[in-house]
């Protein structure tokens, strides 16, 4: 076998991601260098490109929908405001070069910022929907590192479904996490990781847990950072009963 | 295709009416996403979230981290999205690739550093266990029904190394590790295995480009 023949024998693999650390580092290096295995490997990745299909749908939870969209829409704005000064100031040449086109492409964008408002809008009137529907609001002061916090839950019996909100609470210990669990019959079940904004404070919406059995409360952790799964392993914030 | 015309298709419509649908109704996303149209964000979320969440639960067995994976996905793809003259990966076969890395990433970070090969996911998590239609479903329904019946028709060796390798992220040493059998068996099945899958899913490719 000469050396490219085993790179051809490896080629699938290597697009599936199959191969072991030391084979997937050799082909690494080789890829850069070889057209011809570059095209097969687009090939067998288009070829395979509905196979993750063969898994089954599963419907979001409530607010999955409105978290991701904030999240992303988020992420590149920040660096985009450091830009703002300079952009205004060719906005203005632009402007004096061609007010017409400053103008269709203002209209444009208002367009889509209107389209995201009303995006947002909607996901707000979910989220006052269940707030107003909460036949249950139940609180629990919080300290953390010199720092008076709170959990509170609005729990809508109708829909099932609770908004929690986290607020006062300084950042996670480099290392840990806040948690969110849900107390069952069947013991504790993980519910959210809790992120907090830059003034300690965050809001969720969340449904019933589907393992566990019957809803009994809830418990807010300080969690590991690295774990994701088992039950809590960090001490325990907070904790309500229903 | 103008907004307003966006719509979803019915699950029973056939294969061909549907991969149309979706084909126009990506391309229309597509330029849009790329345009910088935020709303097009919001369809493209609802379209693939189900599928894509489907993907990362099934790969990571933990509802938090399959939605962390699912958010880099749609955030890589906001961040990223090119023309479709610039390439011909489909927004669905891009999202549910990054989607699968992301999970692959994870999960060899787990096992690393949790787990010792022997303890890692014992059981089989049948990923791959039949499934009835249902709202998540709709539209994607009969792409996944024929990805379904190409697994099916896979013999039970290759099927479970498909299961292992592709949805479970293990490499060749840890699939010959944990099945108890040659490294050069795995390789194999592997081979047969995806050999098979590409001729039978070939009549999918013209919705993915």
């Amino acid at each position: 076998m000469t050396a490219h023949e085993w790179f051809v024998e490896q080629r699938a693999d290597y697009a599936i991601r199959s191969l072991d650390e030391g084979d997937r580092a050799t082909f690494d290096a080789h890829l850069p260098n070889c057209p011809e295995c570059r095209a097969e490997i687009d090939r067998v990745e288009a070829e395979l490109a509905w196979l993750p299909m063969g898994l089954k749908p599963v419907a979001p939870r409530p607010g999955f929908s409105r978290r991701v969209i904030q999240e992303v829409l988020d992420e590149p704005r920040r660096p985009a405001r450091r830009w703002l000064m300079p952009a205004a100031l060719a906005a203005s040449l632009l402007l004096a070069l061609g007010a017409w086109l400053a103008g269709r492409q203002q209209s444009r964008s208002l367009e889509a910022e209107l389209a995201a408002l009303q995006g947002r809008t909607a996901a707000l009137e979910d989220t006052l929907s269940i707030m107003k529907g909460a036949a249950r609001v139940l609180q629990a002061n919080v300290r953390m590192g010199g720092q008076q916090g709170g959990l509170v839950i609005f729990a809508n019996e109708d829909t099932h479904r609770w908004n929690v909100v986290v607020h006062g609470l300084p950042p996670a210990p480099a290392g840990e996490r806040y948690q969110f669990w849900f107390i069952t019959a069947d013991g504790m079940v993980r519910g959210s990781e809790v992120r907090l904004d830059p003034k300690g404070h965050t809001m969720f919406t969340t449904g019933m847990p589907p393992v566990g059995g019957t809803v009994m409360g809830a418990a807010l952790t300080l969690e590991p950072g690295g774990v994701s799964s088992g039950p809590p392993r960090g001490p325990t914030l907070a904790h309500l009963m229903l | 295709m103008p907004r307003h015309a966006i719509r979803r298709p019915q699950v029973g419509l056939s294969r061909d009416a549907s991969a149309r649908d979706s084909s126009l109704r990506e391309a229309s996303l597509r330029e849009r996403l790329v345009a910088r149209d935020e709303q097009a964000l919001v369809e493209l979320v609802d379209l693939a979230s189900p599928w894509l969440l489907g993907l990362a639960q099934g790969m990571l067995s933990d509802q938090d981290e399959a939605e962390d994976v699912v958010m880099e996905a749609f955030r890589t793809v906001w961040q990223n999205v090119t023309p479709a003259t610039d390439g011909p990966t489909g927004l669905m076969p891009y999202l549910m690739r990054v989607t699968r890395h992301r999970a692959i990433d994870r999960l060899r970070r787990r096992r690393r550093r949790e787990l010792t090969l022997a303890q890692a996911a014992p059981e089989s998590r049948s990923a791959l266990a039949p499934t009835e239609p249902n709202e998540a479903a709709d539209p994607g329904w009969g792409v996944h029904s024929q990805v379904h019946e190409a697994l099916e028709a896979l013999p039970a060796d290759q099927r479970a190394a498909v299961q292992l390798a592709y949805f479970e992220g293990f490499t060749h040493s840890e699939i010959a590790a944990r099945l108890g059998i040659p490294l050069g068996t795995v390789k194999t099945r592997l081979r047969l295995a995806f050999g098979r899958l590409r001729t039978t899913l070939a009549g999918l490719k013209d919705w993915v480009s």
